[in-house]
C-alpha cells in the first residue's frame, strides 16, 4: 500500500522509506525533487520565489524564498543521512500560466537551474516552463519521478501558506 | 556610529547560494571587507590568521555546526571576543538559547530580509553609517 504525502506552496517533505509518494500541483511555482541514491533519502519542496507583498525593490528579497526553501530541504535530507555531493535533482514547474503575471514562471525556472549549477547539484529530469499546470509525483526511496500536464487552467489554490519570515522576537535575549 | 565599510566580516554557510545572498545583503548595507567560507572547519583557522570584527555563521552545517564554531571562537584567547551573529531556522529556539549561553551576540532567523540583518548588526555595533 503506497502512502501519499501531498505538499503545497511553502512546504517540503523528506522520505527515507519505500512505498511513499510525495506529490504536488504546480503552476508558476517550482518543485525540486532531490535524491541521494546511495542513502536512499529524498525529498521535494514547492516554492514561489516572488513575494508579492514586499521586496519588489529588494534584489535579495526576490530570491531568499527559493534559497531558503532549498536549504530547508537539503538540511533535512542531510539530517537523515544524505550527502550533499551525491544529490541529484529533478526540476518541475515554472510555467507562465496566468496572463498579466508576466514571466514569473520563467524567472522561477531560471532560479532553479541557476541554483543547481551554483551548488554543483546534478540535474536529471528538467521539465520547466510552458504554459500549463503540472502534477508531480516523486518516490524518493525508489528514485522514481513522474509528471503530467493537468489542464490549461492554473491549479486550484490549496491552503496557501506564504513563506514569510517567522516571528523571531519570541526568544528575546538582547 | 561605525562605518560599515570599516567592519571586516566572515560569512560562514555551507550553501553557496546563501553565502552569495548574505554577501549581497551586506554590500547593500555598505560593507566592503567581506570574506566567506563553506564551513566552520575552514573558517576557524581563517579568522585566527586574518582577524575579523564580525562573524556571521549558519547554525546547521555538517562537520562542525554553528554552536561548536561559536564555542571554539569564544575559547580562543585571541579571537574570543569577536562579534558572532548566528543564522538559525525558525524551529531552532533551543539552539538560540544554547548560543546565548555560549556568548553569541545576536541571531537572525532564516529566511531574513536585509533590514532584519541590519537591525541585528546595529544592535551590537550601533547605528551603521
Amino acid at each position: 500500500m503506497m502512502r501519499r504525502i501531498p505538499i503545497v506552496q511553502g512546504e517540503h517533505a523528506v522520505v527515507a522509506e519505500p512505498g511513499v509518494i510525495i506529490s504536488t500541483l504546480l503552476g508558476s511555482c517550482v518543485a525540486v525533487c532531490l535524491q541521494d541514491p546511495v542513502a536512499r533519502v529524498g525529498g521535494m519542496n514547492h516554492f514561489l520565489l516572488g513575494e508579492p507583498t514586499e521586496g519588489l525593490g529588494d534584489r535579495v528579497g526576490q530570491e531568499r524564498y527559493g534559497v531558503h526553501a532549498m536549504e530547508l530541504l537539503i538540511n533535512r535530507m542531510m539530517q537523515q543521512g544524505a550527502a550533499r555531493n551525491r544529490l541529484r535533482a529533478h526540476l518541475y514547474g515554472g510555467a507562465n500560466i496566468i496572463a498579466g503575471l508576466g514571466a514569473i514562471g520563467s524567472s522561477n525556472a531560471a532560479f532553479a537551474r541557476r541554483f543547481m549549477e551554483t551548488e554543483g547539484i546534478a540535474v536529471g529530469r528538467c521539465e520547466l516552463g510552458g504554459t500549463k499546470a503540472r502534477k508531480v509525483e516523486f518516490m524518493p526511496y525508489e528514485g522514481r519521478v513522474r509528471s503530467s500536464v493537468v489542464a490549461d487552467a492554473p491549479p486550484p489554490v490549496l491552503n496557501i501558506k506564504p513563506l514569510t519570515p517567522p516571528d523571531d522576537g519570541d526568544v528575546e535575549l538582547f | 556610529m561605525p562605518a560599515a565599510s570599516a567592519i571586516k566580516v566572515m560569512v560562514v554557510d555551507d550553501q553557496t547560494s546563501m553565502r552569495a545572498m548574505i554577501r549581497r545583503a551586506l554590500q547593500d548595507l555598505g560593507f566592503k571587507d567581506i570574506r566567506d567560507k563553506p564551513g566552520a572547519v575552514e573558517a576557524l583557522p581563517a579568522v585566527k590568521t586574518d582577524r575579523v570584527h564580525l562573524i556571521i555563521s549558519d547554525y546547521n552545517m555538517p562537520d562542525m555546526d554553528g554552536l561548536q564554531f561559536l564555542e571554539a571562537v569564544r575559547a580562543d584567547p585571541v579571537i574570543g571576543k569577536t562579534v558572532f551573529i548566528m543564522l538559525t531556522g525558525s524551529a531552532d529556539r533551543e539552539v538560540v538559547q544554547k548560543a546565548a549561553a555560549l556568548g553569541v551576540n545576536n541571531y537572525v532567523v532564516k529566511p531574513f530580509a536585509p533590514a532584519a540583518l541590519k537591525e541585528k548588526i546595529e544592535r551590537v555595533f550601533g547605528e551603521l553609517t
